[in-house]
């Protein structure tokens, strides 16, 4: 199986996934949901093993951009959410403090607390990235 | 910075996909090598200059810096 074919069956798997997924939305099912996803991963994996891929520098270099971007767009954008979704509750206003808005205050902990994990994630595989390649000034 | 990959591949009659089996990377990434998309590592230039037995600089020329 070439590149070409196994990109189209991962759409295919993806449409089949999400039709899964809705239809369990719909039914109200969580295990049709689990199901589904598990069947997709599966099926994926197997189509992964058949398909002679590969995996360069070139790809790597992508994802790796790939992954700084989505970093330096999805940290700042959770944390200014979860700041915007915090500073109503703690501002003291009238129709904040009466507590009909409470699910956005229990949101902003939530992307707060993400937006900590995200960058604590970071901080933790930048030094360890940082020790594995050297360059820390100690060596001579 | 430029380079003569597509000239040497004609002049061993290797198409791309022989070309990159031969230095173990994907049909796309010669591809983007040759259309000076993609700046390869240091690694797979010398395998590159290998293949072809010449020198480095001889494929890749030194001109305008192309970041990946």
């Amino acid at each position: 199986m070439n590149r070409k074919k196994y990109k189209q069956f991962r759409v295919v798997v993806a449409f089949f996934v999400s039709a899964i997924v809705s239809g369990a939305v719909f039914s109200d099912s969580y295990v049709l949901a689990i199901a589904g996803v598990l069947t997709g991963m599966i099926f994926m994996a197997f189509v992964r093993s058949k398909a002679n891929i590969r995996i360069d520098e070139r790809e790597v270099t992508m994802r790796e951009k790939a992954a700084q971007m989505t970093y330096a767009i999805f940290a700042p954008t959770i944390g200014i959410g979860s700041f915007l979704l915090l500073f109503p509750s703690y501002s003291g206003l009238e129709v904040f403090a009466r507590g009909e808005f409470v699910y956005l205050e229990s949101l902003g902990m939530v992307f707060a607390y993400l937006t900590l994990f995200l960058i604590a994630i970071y901080a933790i595989s930048y030094h360890f990235l940082s020790r594995k390649f050297g360059g820390g000034g100690d060596e001579e | 910075m430029k380079n003569k990959l597509k000239i040497y591949r004609a002049m061993r009659d290797l198409t791309q996909e022989q070309l990159a089996d031969k230095i173990g990377v994907s049909r796309q990434t010669v591809i983007a090598i040759e259309s000076d998309k993609y700046l390869p590592s240091l690694g797979l230039a010398f395998k590159i200059s290998r293949l072809f037995k010449v020198k480095v600089e001889d494929i890749f020329l030194e001109g305008e810096t192309h970041e990946n």
